[in-house]
C-alpha cells in the first residue's frame, strides 16, 4: 500500500489530498498540520475583516472533518512535523516519534514576515496572514474605538489592510521602504498613479521609510519609529512587508532549499519520493527559466494536485509559472503581468492613458512586463497572451482575442505591441 | 450527459439575436450596467499591408474541460457541474477579487457594478437538464451556435467545439492574420 505524508495543509496539501485519492483510492494519506481548523485561504482575511464573507467561507474546502471523512484521510491535527529524513523518508514528530512513508509532501506554506524589532509585540501591532490575523483586527475595528491606523509595507496584503481600515472609516496612513508602492511589480510611472488614486481617497503616503522599531505612546497608541527618524503614530499598526516560506524544519534534511523548496516540473525536490508544491517551494518561472517563489491561490491549487498525481503514480507536470499581481481594492484595479526587474533602459516602452484604462508595457526581443489599471475583466486575455508570446515568439493572434481587446477599448497601437511581428 | 458548445464563425453573421436571448433568458438589467453573458462581435480588422478582415463572431464561457477559473476562485465560488460539464457558479460568497477573470484567457466572466459580484454564462445548464437548448442557440437562426451531447458531437464529425475553436482558428487564420496591425 502506498503510504503517502502530506505535511502542511492549506491549498497545495488539500488539492494533493484530493489528487492522490482520486487516482489511488487505498493510499494511507497522512496530514500534519500544526493547525487544528481546515486549509483557510489567505486572501480572504481582509474580506473577512469587512464583512464581505462570513468566518467560515475562509475556509473554502470545509472543515478538518469534513475533509478527513470526503477523503478518507487520517489528519494528524495540531501536530508541527519538526524534522525529515529525507534518505529513510522519514519524517519527525513533536513527541520524539517517527514515521515512514513512501510520498511525502511538503506544502508548509509561508509566513507573514514580522522583522525582530523592540516593540514588535506591542499590543495594537498585528500582521495579516492568518485566519486568525483576521479575527484579531475584525474584533479591534468592530470595537469602535481605533481612530487612525498606520499600515508599514505597500504590498497586496497591506493595501488590503488599507482598504479595510478606509471603509471603516479609519484615519490611515501607508509606508513602504521602497520609493514607491508595489515596487516589486510597479513601473514607477504606474505607482504615481496609484498613488494619486490613494491620496484622492484620503490616505496619507510616506516611501522611502524603513521601519526600526515601535514604540508606547502615554496615551495609549503606538508609533513606528522609522530609521530616517521619522514618527508615526496611530492607534494600530499593520506590519505588511512580505512572507517567508515555512521551511526552517527542512534544516539538514537534505532536501535543496533556497528561499523555498526547490521543485522540478512535477513538484519533486531533488530527493526522490519528496515533493513540493505551494507557497513554500520555488517552482520554474518560464520568463527566467529558473526556480521562483510565486504564492498564488492558484499556484499552489495546481501545484498540490501535480504533486498529488505524482505521488499516486501518475506522470502529471506543472505548467510554469508566470509572475503575476494583481491588486483589487477600493474600487481600483492594478495587474502586472512579467518581471518589471528585467526591464531595461534600452528596452522599447509603451504606454497608453485614457479616463478608463493605463497601460505600460516593456519589450525587449520578447515582452518583459506590462502594467495595467483598470482592466480587470480583461486581464485573462492580455495575460494569456503574454504567456503565448513568451512561449513562442513566432505565434500570432487568434482572433477572439484581437476582438475582444478593441470592442473593450484598448487602442490598436497596443494590440500591435504585444502582439506584432518582431521576426 | 456531457455537453459540447459548437460554434461555425462561417455561419455568423454578428446579428446578436443570441445576445438577446441571453439577456432575456439570465434577466440581464442593461439599463442597470449589467453586461450579457455572451458577446457577438463584428469588428473590422485592418492588415498592416492593407486590406481589412470583418470578423464575425460569438463568444461566451467556453466551459473548458480544465477550466482554470475553478482553481483561480479564491471561495470556490466556480465548479462543475456533474451532468453536463458546464462551469457553473454560486456567487453568494464572491469578494469580487477578479482572481477568475485574470484566469480566464476569453475574458468570459462579468462584473456587476451594484453588487460588486463575478456573473458568467452557465450554459443554461438547467435548461438542458429540462431537456431544452440553451436560449442562445435557440435564438440563431443561421445555425452557427449549437449545444451537443458528447455523443452527438462525436457522431457529428464537426470540428468546431467552442473550447478548441480559438486554436482552430488561430491555425485557419495564421497566414492571413500574419502581420495585421
Amino acid at each position: 500500500m502506498n503510504k503517502i505524508a502530506i505535511i502542511g495543509f492549506g491549498a497545495a496539501g488539500y488539492c494533493a489530498a484530493a489528487e492522490a485519492r482520486k487516482w489511488d483510492p487505498d493510499a494511507l494519506i497522512d496530514v500534519y498540520t500544526d493547525a487544528g481548523r481546515g486549509p483557510y485561504n489567505p486572501m480572504l482575511t481582509t474580506y473577512y475583516v469587512k464583512g464581505a464573507i462570513d468566518y467560515e467561507a475562509m475556509f473554502p474546502f470545509g472543515s478538518l472533518d469534513e475533509i478527513e471523512e470526503r477523503l478518507g484521510l487520517c489528519i494528524h491535527r495540531n501536530t508541527a512535523v519538526t524534522g525529515l529524513d529525507a534518505e529513510t523518508k522519514t519524517i519527525c514528530l513533536p513527541d520524539g516519534t517517527k514515521a515512514a512513508y513512501d510520498n511525502i509532501l511538503i506544502s508548509t506554506g509561508a509566513s507573514a514576515f514580522v522583522p525582530p524589532i523592540q516593540g514588535g509585540d506591542l499590543p495594537g501591532v498585528f500582521k495579516m496572514r492568518t485566519a486568525e490575523d483576521g479575527v484579531y483586527l475584525k474584533k479591534l475595528l468592530d470595537g469602535g474605538k481605533i481612530r487612525s491606523g498606520l499600515v508599514v509595507g505597500a504590498s497586496w496584503v497591506g493595501i488590503k489592510v488599507v482598504e479595510d481600515l478606509v471603509e471603516q472609516g479609519v484615519d490611515c496612513t501607508l509606508v513602504d521602504g521602497a520609493d514607491w508602492a508595489f515596487s516589486i511589480a510597479a513601473f514607477r510611472q504606474t505607482a504615481q498613479r496609484v498613488h494619486r488614486d490613494l491620496e484622492k481617497k484620503g490616505i496619507k503616503l510616506a516611501f522611502g521609510q524603513m521601519l526600526s522599531h515601535i514604540e508606547q505612546e502615554e496615551d495609549g497608541r503606538i508609533t513606528a519609529v522609522m530609521k530616517n527618524g521619522r514618527r508615526f503614530t496611530a492607534d494600530i499598526i499593520a506590519i505588511c512587508i512580505g512572507v517567508r516560506p515555512n521551511v526552517a524544519f527542512l534544516k539538514d534534511s537534505g532536501i535543496a532549499v533556497n528561499r523555498g523548496v526547490l521543485v522540478d516540473e512535477r513538484m519533486g525536490t531533488n530527493l526522490p519520493g519528496i515533493y513540493g508544491a505551494g507557497d513554500c517551494c520555488e517552482a520554474y518561472e518560464i520568463q527566467s527559466g529558473e526556480r521562483k517563489n510565486i504564492g498564488l491561490w492558484f499556484n499552489a491549487r495546481k501545484q498540490g494536485e501535480v504533486a498529488g498525481a505524482n505521488m499516486a503514480g501518475k506522470r502529471k507536470a506543472f505548467g510554469g509559472n508566470a509572475l503575476l499581481n494583481l491588486a483589487h481594492y477600493l474600487d481600483y484595479d492594478f495587474i502586472s503581468i512579467g518581471d518589471v526587474a528585467s526591464c531595461r533602459d534600452e528596452d522599447q516602452v509603451y504606454e497608453y492613458e485614457d479616463d478608463r484604462y493605463y497601460i505600460r508595457a516593456v519589450r525587449g526581443e520578447k515582452l518583459k512586463c506590462i502594467n495595467m489599471i483598470g482592466t480587470g475583466e480583461s486581464n485573462g486575455v492580455v495575460k494569456s497572451l503574454f504567456i503565448k508570446y513568451f512561449e513562442n515568439n513566432q505565434a500570432e493572434m487568434d482572433m477572439a482575442s484581437i476582438c475582444h481587446l478593441k470592442e473593450n477599448g484598448f487602442p490598436d497601437s497596443f494590440i500591435d505591441f504585444i502582439g506584432r511581428d518582431q521576426h | 450527459m456531457k455537453h459540447v458548445f459548437t460554434f461555425d464563425p462561417d455561419r455568423c453573421c454578428a446579428c446578436s439575436a443570441c445576445m438577446i436571448a441571453c439577456t432575456d433568458q439570465n434577466d440581464i438589467n442593461l439599463k442597470a450596467g449589467e453586461k450579457c453573458f455572451r458577446k457577438t462581435y463584428d469588428t473590422e480588422v485592418a492588415f498592416k499591408e492593407g486590406g481589412i478582415y470583418c470578423a464575425y463572431l460569438s463568444t461566451a464561457c467556453m466551459h473548458c474541460e480544465d477550466a482554470p477559473c475553478i482553481a483561480a476562485c479564491p471561495v470556490g465560488c466556480i465548479s462543475k457541474d456533474a451532468d453536463t460539464g458546464f462551469t457553473i457558479y454560486d456567487n453568494t460568497n464572491c469578494v469580487g477579487c477578479k482572481s477568475c477573470a485574470m484566469a480566464c484567457p476569453f475574458g468570459a466572466p462579468r462584473y456587476n457594478t451594484e453588487d460588486g459580484k463575478m456573473v458568467k454564462c452557465d450554459g443554461c445548464y438547467i435548461r438542458i437538464k429540462n431537456g431544452m437548448k440553451p436560449a442562445c442557440v435557440r435564438a440563431c437562426s443561421f445555425g452557427a451556435l449549437d449545444c451537443l451531447t458528447e455523443e452527438e458531437y462525436r457522431n457529428s464529425g464537426s470540428d468546431k467545439a467552442c473550447n478548441v475553436l480559438i486554436d482552430q482558428a488561430n491555425l485557419r487564420k495564421k497566414e492571413a492574420l500574419g502581420r495585421w496591425r
